[in-house]
């Protein structure tokens, strides 16, 4: 894709007199800093302009008399003037508290730590599978540009690219569980069986095969694209006809002269797509039925829980940092030109 | 810039003049609905889970209420249609301006507006959305304000880079040394020569605007008035093993919507931008 | 609906169905038949309903703790920790005897002091209806420790049918005495004297409990181990019912539709019992603070313009029965229908109420405009309101329908008073007492309470009739005081009812035994089982 640019990611040169990592890691907290006010402060308007708060949802089922709510409302601390309440939740956060789910009735992380690996393990599969398969048909399709197998994979990736993961989830579940029977359509393990060891594992990678190639279609369009394009624009550039000219081996040329370069722009896709591929993992985990934390933060939504709520966007977010941070650090072993700067 | 051979020369792109026609079948018929079903989608029609063709009248059948998924395909692409456009605009609108102002000032300005765009384009941008859509309450306006929302920053960076580039070209310095003011080198010179890139990202932001309030109206959160594409996919969930037909209608028309605009946006890139015409 | 008792055959068809599907691994059952696994949806706050009426600690309050008593079909009291009980011939003494030899999950001995604490103490302060119904019990005697005595200012004959373990749980005083009631760890891992131990508890994932060997009804519990996992998609818990790894989801909490297809699918059983104790109604309130829902016309205009019977069968899908009038239809003793006006759907009348209140058609063809507020909680609400917005357009009115998720909706509807009618469920209690006169007697109207009197009814017919059947001890007397209020409440319609819901269990076939007389989800699954 055009429009991810990947200059405008390197931090622009400090005026300070600090050595370069020292200087890039600063740029990067402060980032990271940046982004977590953001989330803390958006919640906490958002939440301001939304109706009703956590004590009218638990009186709602509750029968609760005016001077119960009241009661509730002092016990939760929301009856205090809001940026106190504000100051308290980040006086929190900065000895790594999450804080306590009132409607959980427990402490946010132990909700969360029991959600966490379901989620990671969907991102975590989805990015690999699909910057794998995505990278391999851009590569293919290059090859070939122009072959009826070039057109067939630019097809596909079209029709992947225009599907949201709602859709693909629900075609997988017709398919290969209400047609097929193949997959087990809900959950991530089998629990009555009871299964330990390699069955376990065995089992969750049955109930994971969905989820996860529903999250996958759209981004393994996005890398195909990119990696047709890049290698095509890598291929046609002076060092790679002069690899070429020297007699090297087709593939030799391809793969370590042109899809090392070509990389680069999947690098930067794979960072942004940690990102948005949270918002895709609430709809799966829903669809699917996953313990997840994405789907945590929608059913916090409705229950106006918000310290639950802070704390999945305080996690995913941080989650994206550090991965933003690893994509930098990616990127100088991918290509000697750039340094951390 | 001569645009009638770019308009020339986008009909005759093979992507282009598909997903023309795509696109203009979904705006006729969203603009046909009320005059071709006056009685509006949530008429209930009939028995509910009618196949299609099963009555000869109901030619997609009825959704699990009994009414006619014809009808509520058609309304959906009213939905779909104005939802995608105007998120895209607005957050063309947002992020061209940030980007032009960022770009052109440079500075301490440019830098904090790039330092806040970086921020907005780490946040897990659908949850966002589920967030202040979930929070607010679900209306057009909403929806529309959320993607908007987080589909901005694609466009600041973008039109940053743009405004960068051009504005060490020569016809800028020479309205500078003629004393223009600022915000019209920026308005009159600057923004029309950076409108290529502006326009493919924005056929590119209206599929995804498009996608997202599926999505949102998918999980329950779509505006009750309106008929839309992913509620009526949402509703049919239940009745999957049933009639999956309630399900998977709707989800074509999502995703004939969406390439129409993607072939849309491939081709006026490949016109556009000749200096990214690769791929 | 009667319970569908399987025969041999459907038995035998539901095993092969089950081996037919390929996730379930042949051995599951045979194992697992100790285990019965639960797939429920809302989350408890607590572990006990002692403090909080929500659905959460409905459902799982009576596995581990007990009431005084329990009800048999027709709400008929029975013992359960108190053997036996009296009223006084002037309704103002109450005198339970205790079962002897109860011990608490820790072994600590079950007194009257458990008795006196647990309601004097902790329902009658914490939990939201324990207000109303023990407001009448000023002390409790304990003159030893098996006789616990209520002393009442006023009868309350509501009382007496809310005395099990889902509405009023005995808590151990010996574990609470002392301590920041709401704050206490006992009310994450609770000791009752119940039929199962608390085990083990992931907030919003699984309630583990096993078998409380020393439980007082001997023999029993039958199951090993009850497990709930909290799931909070309504479609992923059928998925998980159908494919073994649920064996039992209780008070329809699946989308109508999966309920619908269960009934039909072999190896499955959709049962309606039990479900008395807890009967919910669909109800949609007028704001009466607005002036064109003054005039009792227009609302009576409205009603006709509803053809409840379309909505049971259409929008319930037939998992609900007519709404006829502000008490539910499984409320025996006082339902009636006799004397009450009917509203069956006529249009043309409607539109002769609405010319003659002074709202004819405009030039444009609407008399006026008006919105539909439905809460998001199920998927029926939000589709009634849609149905309505199309009947009452029919009628010249313009209306439109909005979602609002429950907080939303609690703030609008209670605190804020913004909106013209509404569309909700509401539980109508054990009682008509309990669950019914909140919505219709004046002293109710609460700012900001959910599911108060939303409406802003104050009618002093109405009033007078509630107060005296309220405290009424002589059944006949009392049930001509709600036939009479039933018949004041539908010719004033401050609220619409639209149906009346009929609550059930969905299991696997092999599960047996967990409708016990008035309860069965919201029961003690004491007596539950499956055939292996």
């Amino acid at each position: 894709m055009s429009l991810t640019d990947t200059s405008a990611r390197r931090a622009p040169a400090a005026r300070l007199a600090l050595p370069p990592w020292a200087r890039f890691l600063l740029g990067r907290l402060g980032q990271a800093f940046l982004v977590m006010a953001l989330v803390v402060i958006g919640n906490f308007v958002i939440m301001q302009m939304a109706p009703g708060d956590l004590v009218t949802v638990i009186a709602g089922g509750a029968d609760m008399t005016q001077e119960q709510m009241a009661d509730l409302r002092a016990r939760f601390g929301l009856d205090l003037p809001l940026l106190v309440q504000f100051w308290n939740y980040v006086a929190q956060l900065l000895t790594f508290d999450l804080g306590y789910s009132y409607r959980m009735n427990a402490p946010v992380w132990e909700v969360l730590s029991a959600r966490l690996p379901t989620t990671a393990a969907l991102v975590v599969l989805s990015l690999l599978f699909s910057v794998t398969i995505g990278t391999v048909m851009g590569v293919v399709s290059a090859r070939r540009a122009g072959t009826l197998t070039d057109m067939g994979i630019n097809a596909v990736a079209l029709v992947l690219y225009a599907a949201p993961s709602f859709v693909v989830a629900m075609l997988l579940v017709l398919v290969f569980s209400v047609k097929l029977g193949w997959f087990p359509i809900a959950g991530l393990t089998t629990v009555s069986a009871g299964y330990t060891g390699w069955a376990l594992v065995k089992d969750m990678a049955a109930h994971l095969v969905m989820p996860v190639t529903a999250l996958c279609t759209f981004y393994v369009a996005i890398y195909a694209r990119l990696a047709r394009s890049t290698m095509l624009e890598v291929m046609d550039q002076d060092y790679v006809r002069t690899a070429r000219a020297k007699g090297l081996s087709e593939t030799r040329v391809i793969y370590v002269h042109t899809l090392r370069n070509a990389l680069l722009p999947i690098v930067t896709m794979a960072g942004l797509q940690v990102s948005t591929v949270l918002g895709g993992a609430v709809v799966v985990e829903t669809v699917f039925g996953l313990p997840g934390m994405a789907r945590t933060a929608y059913d916090a939504v409705f229950q106006r829980d918000t310290t639950m709520l802070l704390g999945v966007m305080f996690v995913s977010s941080l989650a994206i940092v550090i991965v933003n941070l690893a994509v930098d650090l990616l990127y100088t072993v991918l290509d000697p030109r750039v340094s951390l700067k | 810039m001569k645009p009638p051979s770019q308009i020339r020369r986008f009909l005759r792109h093979p992507s282009g003049a598909v997903g023309l026609a795509l696109l203009l079948f979904f705006v006729a018929m969203a603009l046909a609905a009320p005059y071709l079903f006056p009685q509006g989608p949530y008429k209930m029609v009939a028995r509910p889970m009618l196949w299609p063709g099963q009555n000869p009248d109901l030619l997609l059948g009825t959704d699990s209420l009994g009414r006619d998924l014809l009808v509520s395909v058609v309304y959906g692409a009213r939905v779909s249609l104005l939802v995608g456009l105007s998120a895209a605009l607005a957050s063309a609108i947002v992020g061209a301006a940030v980007g032009l102002v960022s770009g052109y000032f440079g500075g301490w300005i440019g830098d904090m507006l790039m330092r806040i765009t970086d921020a907005f384009q780490t946040l897990p941008s659908f949850l966002a959305a589920i967030l202040i859509v979930g929070l607010i309450g679900p209306s057009i306006g909403t929806i529309v304000t959320s993607i908007a929302l987080v589909s901005w920053p694609m466009v600041a960076r973008l039109v940053r880079a743009e405004v960068l580039r051009i504005k060490t070209l020569d016809f800028v310095q020479a309205c500078r040394i003629m004393g223009m003011p600022d915000w019209r080198i920026m308005l009159a010179e600057i923004l029309p020569n950076s409108l290529g890139p502006i326009i493919v990202a924005t056929s590119l932001l209206v599929a995804n605007a498009i996608i997202i309030e599926s999505g949102l109206s998918f999980l329950g959160l779509g505006d009750p008035n309106m008929m839309s594409w992913g509620g009526v996919i949402g509703n049919g969930r239940s009745a999957l093993r049933m009639a999956w037909y309630i399900t998977m209608i709707p989800a074509g028309a999502v995703v004939l919507t969406v390439l129409a605009l993607n072939l849309i946006g491939d081709a006026l890139n490949d016109v556009l931008n000749p200096r990214l015409r690769k791929g | 609906m009667s319970p569908l008792k399987p025969n041999r055959r459907q038995i035998l068809a539901g095993l092969a169905a089950s081996v037919a599907i390929p996730a379930l691994p042949p051995l599951a059952r045979a194992q697992g038949s100790a285990t019965l696994t639960v797939a429920t949806g809302p989350v408890p706050v607590y572990l006990n309903a002692a403090l909080s009426t929500g659905g959460g600690e409905a459902a799982v309050s009576g596995k581990m703790m007990d009431g005084l008593l329990t009800y048999g079909e027709g709400m008929s009291p029975e013992p359960q920790l108190a053997e036996s009980w009296e009223v006084s011939e002037d309704g103002l003494t109450v005198t339970f005897k205790l079962r002897p030899g109860v011990m608490w999950h820790d072994g600590e001995p079950f007194t009257s002091e458990d008795v006196r604490f647990s309601v004097m103490e902790v329902l009658k302060v914490f939990h939201g209806r324990g207000r109303a119904t023990f407001a009448n019990v000023t002390e409790i005697e304990t003159p030893d420790e098996l006789t616990a005595v209520f002393k009442l200012t006023k009868p309350a004959p509501a009382m007496m049918s809310a005395l099990n373990a889902q509405e009023s749980p005995m808590l151990p005083a010996h574990v609470y005495v002392g301590t920041d009631i709401q704050q206490n760890p006992a009310n994450l891992s609770p000791i009752g004297t119940g039929p199962y131990k608390f085990v083990s508890y992931a907030p919003g994932e699984t309630l583990v409990m096993e078998r409380n060997p020393d439980y007082w009804d001997e023999g029993k519990p039958l199951i090993d181990q009850l497990i709930f996992r909290y799931i909070s998609d309504g479609s992923t818990r059928a998925a998980m019912l159908e494919t073994g790894e649920a064996d039992l989801v209780g008070s329809s909490q699946l989308p109508t539709i999966e309920i619908l297809r269960f009934q039909s699918l072999d190896g499955f059983e959709v049962n309606g019992a039990g479900y008395e104790h807890t009967p919910s109604i669909h109800l949609c309130d007028f704001n009466l603070r607005r002036p064109q829902w003054q005039d009792k016309r227009v609302r009576q205009a409205l009603n006709f313009a509803i053809d409840n019977k379309w909505v049971a069968e259409n929008v319930w899908f037939g998992l609900a029965s007519p709404g006829t009038g502000p008490l539910h239809v499984q409320q025996k003793a006082f339902y009636t229908t006799e004397g009450v006006p009917n509203y069956d759907i006529d249009l043309e009348k409607a539109e002769a109420l609405l010319d003659e209140a002074g709202y004819p058609r405009g030039e444009d063809g609407w008399r006026f405009s008006m919105v539909i507020d439905a809460v998001q909680y199920g998927e029926e609400p939000p589709r009634a309101a849609e149905y309505m917005r199309e009947q009452f357009r029919e009628i010249g009115i313009n209306a439109e329908a909005r979602v609002n998720d429950f907080a939303a909706y609690v703030k609008r509807v209670y605190t804020d008073h913004d909106f013209d009618l509404t569309s909700y469920t509401a539980s109508a209690g054990a009682d008509p007492a309990i669950g019914v006169q909140r919505f219709y007697w004046s002293k109710n109207i609460k700012d900001g309470v959910p599911f108060s009197n939303g409406s802003g009814y104050a009618s002093d017919e109405a009033d007078a009739l509630l107060e005296a059947a309220a405290i009424e001890t002589d059944l006949e007397k009392r049930k001509q005081l709600y036939a009479d209020f039933q018949a004041v409440a539908m010719e004033d319609v401050p609220v619409i009812q639209l149906v009346y819901d009929a609550k059930k269990t969905i299991t696997s076939t092999n599960v047996k035994d967990y409708v016990q007389g008035a309860l069965s989800f919201f029961g003690n699954f004491a007596d539950v089982h499956k055939d292996a």
